[in-house]
């Protein structure tokens, strides 16, 4: 008897922790759901009164807001596709190749976490004045390419170093020249971490606020950068309505890289050797 | 010989283009910003501005400030992230898989929108309030409560993320060798579970460590007004007064922060790889 009841309390603090779990991940969320589709929510009332699509209109109809999401998209795609090429030759050679200061190099990636932010922007900002790089798009996509840099290396690091080396020894056996296993066998093997750092990569970049609105002003206002004076401009129903089309892509690339995106690969980019 | 060499010269090819964006884009700025905090207005060396926020009772209290928020802040994710990354590695329920479907998201929500709907989703006459009532609300908006609610909210995926990879590289023939031998739950975690996960969590303290101590956006908008946390107050001294020298300093002084935690981490790195050699 005992035992079925313990069984029953199990399952009930189970249930009691997923729903805790749920309404503190999600009820922020839920909630913008929700505002996006109202159309009249007074203050006392519990869900709105009146459902509808006013700021959708607004919004969908609005030419800055529309050009920001292309905008936000081009940066994120250039980003991603220059950080893959100056990034994965550097993971390459930290997972396969022992060469002098290998772990220095290694190690420096850390600093872009390790300086604030923000003081950071500040600095590049100074930097760019003299660069005449301020209002540029150029300048975004290198600011951009700050918060991607570690992801970049390291991930793919992890992956290429948990390819067997055997597999790429028996290639070279048969005569396959290096860069020809490269292609062919270390590549495809790694893809998996690969695949996760570039959607981290595009994700971060899509999201970018704080630099961009830094370097950026004002001819390049990305989705993030819009929403800053969405929030401080509009009701919290227009706010709403594009906070669920900003997170939309990020939600629709996670769904559809969800075979890759798992703890091992993504966390393996972080135990360093 | 020439073939070790052609290797290293390789090794370092391959390293130099991301290493040299670093360098540019953030090893020189970094040093731009070291200078300037050791200038003072008329752009001589000088230790003011270090004397200035050592000094200042209002800086003294944000510094105090930043660090409970930081290390509360550290100390419930990695609580509530180990306690989810227990249950997503040991339990096999339908809960678990569906929580493990689901914790990644808010690890990808823009920051912004984050904070966004928090604030509309938590302030006094927000949704729970209306669900609960005013009266039976806690402030939580404009209050530390919700900063550290927030920092618990963005960072606990990626923690639970590094910490259930740990768990999930415990091999099941331990755990279960343990129990046949009579090892209570309480003795497996602490004798095996913990040991073996420990340095995944001196991982995850660092990236904790430095994501909340410079963090901006949100405490920008959640805290109140006084005390700041040290990156809004950086942000302030540059923008709002003008202090370029003084809002150097305090980035110098949070990144000697991070670098010590830096630093921690890449030795307990070391001394792994050490072990793994030997």
């Amino acid at each position: 008897m005992w035992f079925i009841k313990l069984i029953g309390k199990l399952k009930f603090t189970g249930f009691v922790c997923f729903f805790i779990f749920v309404i503190f991940f999600f009820g922020p969320l839920l909630n913008l759901l929700l505002l996006a589709f109202s159309g009249e929510w007074q203050y006392p009332d519990r869900l709105p009164s009146e459902w509808s699509l006013t700021w959708w209109t607004f919004v969908l109809q609005n030419d800055a807001i529309i050009s920001s999401i292309w905008l936000s998209f081009l940066i994120a795609t250039i980003v991603t596709l220059i950080s893959l090429l100056i990034c994965i030759p550097a993971a390459y050679a930290f997972a396969r190749i022992q060469f002098p200061l290998r772990r220095f190099f290694l190690f420096s990636f850390l600093l872009t976490n390790a300086f604030p932010k923000m003081g950071l922007y500040v600095s590049i900002a100074v930097l760019f004045y003299q660069l005449n790089l301020m209002n540029t798009f150029v300048g975004i996509v290198l600011i951009h390419l700050i918060n991607t840099l570690m992801y970049m290396t390291w991930i793919p690091s992890a992956a290429f170093e948990n390819v067997h080396r055997s597999q790429e020894e028996s290639a070279r056996d048969v005569g396959a020249s290096p860069l020809k296993v490269f292609w062919h066998i270390t590549l495809p093997m790694a893809k998996p971490g690969i695949i996760v750092a570039s959607v981290f990569t595009f994700l971060s970049s899509l999201n970018e606020a704080e630099g961009t609105f830094l370097v950026g002003i004002p001819d390049y206002r990305t989705m993030p950068v819009i929403m800053y004076s969405i929030i401080a401009d509009y009701p919290s129903t227009a706010g709403s309505v594009f906070s669920v089309i900003l997170t939309l892509p990020t939600i629709l690339l996670l769904v559809a890289a969800r075979k890759f995106v798992g703890a091992e690969s993504f966390a393996n980019g972080f135990k360093l050797k | 010989m020439s073939r070790l060499l052609k290797g290293k010269v390789l090794g370092i090819g391959l390293v130099m283009p991301s290493f040299l964006t670093l360098l540019v884009l953030v090893a020189y700025p970094v040093m731009m910003s070291v200078r300037t905090s050791l200038q003072n207005r008329a752009g001589e060396w000088s230790w003011d501005n270090y004397r200035y926020i050592f000094t200042e009772p209002l800086i003294s209290q944000n510094i105090r400030h930043t660090m409970f928020v930081t290390i509360i802040s550290c100390f419930f994710v990695l609580i509530i992230a180990y306690g989810i990354a227990l249950y997503l590695r040991f339990s096999t329920r339908f809960f678990s898989k569906l929580i493990n479907k689901l914790y990644l998201i808010p690890m990808f929500i823009p920051g912004v929108i984050a904070v966004y709907g928090f604030i509309n989703f938590y302030r006094n006459n927000g949704w729970v309030a209306r669900l609960i009532g005013t009266d039976n609300m806690l402030p939580i908006i404009y209050h530390v409560r919700g900063l550290i609610m927030i920092n618990v909210w963005f960072n606990i995926p990626f923690t639970t993320m590094l910490l259930l990879s740990a768990l999930q590289g415990i091999p099941n023939s331990i755990i279960e060798g343990a129990r046949d031998v009579g090892a209570t739950k309480w003795q497996l975690f602490i004798r095996f579970i913990l040991p073996l996960s420990y340095k995944t969590m001196l991982v995850a303290i660092t990236f904790l460590f430095m994501g909340i101590i410079g963090s901006f956006t949100a405490p920008f908008l959640i805290d109140r007004n006084a005390p700041q946390m040290l990156g809004v107050s950086m942000q302030q001294h540059f923008s709002v007064f003008n202090e370029i020298g003084q809002s150097s300093s305090l980035a110098v002084f949070m990144f000697l922060l991070s670098s010590a935690v830096g630093c921690f981490y890449i030795w307990s790195n070391m001394k792994h790889s050490k072990k793994e050699l030997s």
